[in-house]
């Protein structure tokens, strides 16, 4: 069963509580008042009916003696007018009405009455409706003159009926029920007064809890009354704020997100740019990621989606141990060699599990070491150089020195010829270290030019002391080409000289004997051109770019046969370029190289 | 009969100071410039020690010792091997593989050489 319950405010159901619980003791007390007030009035006219009894039994007794019951009638009709009573009666000893009030039952006998017995006192009486309906009781006294029973006085007293109870107290009514009732409406009133924000908070938060979660809660503000409409009002203010600030909220979790991307876009950005190559594999080894270093190192097969260790396999076998170990958290390593059209690049390749992310997967690092390689052979080399270039003219000059010291009858010509031997090996020596320190100068930054006025014509003929023995050592065919007029010009001649002897040394050394070596110089007011031209072993098309490079020698047989430092040419590029000048070569296999060194003049001069 | 030596190297001075002090020391003695032109003077002449530098264009020195031992004539010859490396050439390996009797490293005295072939071919001059 559906119990009915009105869906009243809280205030509302505040007042009707208090207005139920107010009206209805009210109304109680109301019906108790009426009731007690009905039954005293009651009493009160019975009790002044009977009081009058006594008294009207002896005026009855004294008018009997006097004169018999003649005159009884007017009494009681006295009696009766006096008092509010029904009727009065006497019933003499035949028991017939000698006198009544109500003149028709004279002479007749007293009707049989039914109903209840009252007693007050010592009087006996009866209780019962009459024949028009009203509630009588009638009280019976003897009467005794001279101790004789001269008959019984009969009197009825009609109860007072409720209306007229009602009747009596409805002038009091305005004071004893509205006045209560009008202080109940008041207070219902401040109490409605009172309690209406809770009723308008009451409804917020209803409709409030009616909301679905993700709709935004909405609270007005409400007629400010007390302190609780005040506190809501914050309350309420508050939360517009924080309704504002949803657009902030959108606008900074927007702001976040930017900046998660803008810093995702950035550390892709910085993996994109490293010249390592970054690839990221999942479980299968596939690529997820891979920056744009990994497709220039392992060409652009190598975009996502396509298994890397396969890839690395195909270009070595040496990757192959990566493919085939089960894949652990502990970095591999290996070198792979990867054919390219001009030449073999060397990758290193490791390998990391990775660890801080839940998807299985694996890092690879790809670093191009090809030139660390390079550099690597090329230090052994200049080791391996530098030592025999120690060694031999050490090793001349102690074995010349010990014959000479040990040996005896050694003619004087030969004593000379080893002395000369033992000198040039020193100077060989010397021309080394100067080589070496040169190259460490240059190596760190120190390598400093110092341009003097120079005779032109000094500075080549320095040059060409230097060079000719060598020349005629393996008769090789010097040709000068010298301008007319050499004039003053200003550089760092040890320095120029230092070059041109090399490039002058070098064809020598690397031109068969027989050939021809012609050293081509142009001198005007803006530059000095310096052309060393050979017919000597020439240089592989592909080892031209490297020629100037340190410690580079050619893989070929015939220069390696010749001792060298492969610093020579770096050196001079170095200090031809300090003037400001370029060097280049140009050269064919078997047939001979040109070294063409420009060394600006003007501004120098 | 003069005991026949053969020096092996491209550095001709330093040839020509080891030649110097084995013909001081009673050796009929010729010079190769590198282990090819040995090769073929030793199968040309029979020599009885033979030096060389392990450092030569064409052929060398370890080559050269290696092809001299495939030779019926040279099986027992004393070898002299003069080095400008250092500990990094592996000597036990050279001696037992190639029999290679004497490790020189340069500079080395030359009279250190004539005492070594001497006290390898057992004679006193």
């Amino acid at each position: 069963m559906k119990v009915f319950r009105p869906n009243l405010g809280f205030p509302r159901k505040v007042v009707s509580y208090y207005l139920l619980f107010c009206i209805i003791p009210v109304a109680w007390l109301t019906v108790g008042v009426l009731v007690t007030t009905h039954t005293v009035l009651n009493s009160q006219t019975i009790g002044s009916c009977l009081s009058k009894l006594d008294k009207l039994s002896a005026a009855i007794e004294l008018e009997y003696l006097h004169s018999g019951t003649k005159n009884l009638q007017p009494l009681l009709m006295r009696a009766k007018s006096e008092s509010r009573l029904d009727f009065c009666a006497i019933v003499s000893n035949d028991g017939l009405y000698c006198s009544h009030t109500k003149t028709k039952f004279l002479g007749q006998a007293p009707p049989e009455r039914e109903g209840s017995h009252l007693q007050w006192g010592g009087l006996k009486g009866i209780r019962y409706r009459d024949s028009n309906g009203a509630q009588v009781s009638e009280y019976r006294l003897p009467l005794i003159v001279n101790d004789q029973p001269i008959g019984t006085l009969h009197i009825g007293v009609v109860e007072p009926e409720l209306w007229r109870t009602l009747a009596e107290v409805a002038p009091l009514a305005p004071v004893a029920i509205f006045v209560p009732l009008v202080l109940i409406g008041l207070g219902g009133f401040v109490l409605s007064r009172m309690t209406s924000p809770l009723g308008e908070i009451s409804n917020q938060l209803q409709h409030i809890a009616a909301l679905a979660p993700e709709d935004p809660e909405v609270i007005t503000k409400i007629p400010v009354r007390d302190a609780l409409s005040l506190g809501w009002n914050r309350l309420a203010t508050l939360l517009e704020h924080q309704k504002a600030n949803p657009e902030n909220q959108a606008l900074e979790s927007k702001l976040l997100e930017a900046t998660a991307a803008r810093r995702a876009n950035q550390d892709r950005e910085i993996l994109e740019s490293i010249p390592d190559g970054i690839a990221m594999t999942d479980a299968e080894g596939r690529i997820t990621f891979a920056n744009r270093a990994v497709a220039a190192l392992l060409g652009d097969d190598a975009t996502e989606g396509v298994a890397i260790q396969q890839l690395l396999a195909e270009m070595d076998n040496n990757a192959k141990h990566l493919t085939d170990s089960p894949s652990e958290n502990h970095a591999n390593v290996c070198e792979i060699h990867r054919k390219g059209n001009l030449t073999e690049r060397v990758i290193r390749v490791s390998r990391q599990g990775m660890q801080s992310t839940q998807r299985p997967g694996q890092i690879w690092c790809l670093r191009d070491v090809t030139q660390q390689k390079l550099s690597d052979k090329m230090r052994d080399q200049f080791i391996d150089t530098a030592t025999h270039e120690l060694r031999t003219p050490l090793s001349n000059i102690k074995a010349y020195a010990e014959t000479l010291v040990t040996g005896d009858a050694i003619d004087v010509e030969q004593q000379k010829e080893f002395c000369n031997i033992i000198n040039s090996e020193v100077t060989r020596l010397a021309r080394f270290v100067d080589d070496l320190l040169s190259i460490s100068s240059m190596e760190m930054g120190s390598l400093s030019i110092d341009r003097q006025k120079v005779d032109t014509a000094r500075l080549f003929s320095e040059v060409f002391e230097k060079v000719e023995p060598l020349m005629q050592q393996k008769q090789i065919a010097f040709i000068k080409e010298l301008p007319e007029k050499l004039t003053e010009i200003k550089l760092d001649k040890d320095k120029i000289v230092a070059v041109l002897v090399n490039l002058l040394g070098n064809a020598a050394k690397y031109t068969p004997a027989g050939g021809h070596v012609t050293l081509r110089v142009k001198l005007d007011q803006r530059s000095l051109e310096v052309a060393v031209v050979d017919t000597g072993v020439g240089i592989a098309a592909e080892e031209l770019p490297k020629v100037f490079d340190k410690f580079f020698r050619s893989a070929d047989e015939r220069v390696q046969e010749e001792v060298g430092t492969g610093l020579g040419l770096s050196l001079a590029q170095e200090i031809v370029e300090m003037h400001g000048g370029e060097i280049s070569v140009e050269s064919v296999l078997n047939q001979g190289s040109t070294f063409l060194v420009t060394i600006p003049l003007e501004g120098a001069t | 009969m003069k005991l026949r030596a053969l020096i092996v190297d491209d550095n001709i001075a330093l040839a020509r100071v080891t030649q110097f002090a084995l013909d001081r020391a009673g050796f009929e003695t010729q010079v190769a410039k590198n282990g090819q032109v040995a090769l073929e003077l030793a199968q040309e002449f029979q020599f009885d020690v033979v030096v060389t530098d392990q450092q030569m264009p064409v052929m060398s020195g370890t080559e050269l010792c290696r092809a001299l031992r495939e030779l019926p004539d040279y099986v027992d010859c004393p070898l002299l091997l003069l080095t400008a490396k250092g500990l990094e050439l592996e000597l036990p390996k050279l001696r037992e593989e190639l029999g290679i009797n004497a490790v020189f490293c340069k500079p080395f005295s030359p009279a250190a050489i004539v005492n070594e072939i001497k006290e390898l071919l057992g004679v006193c001059v």
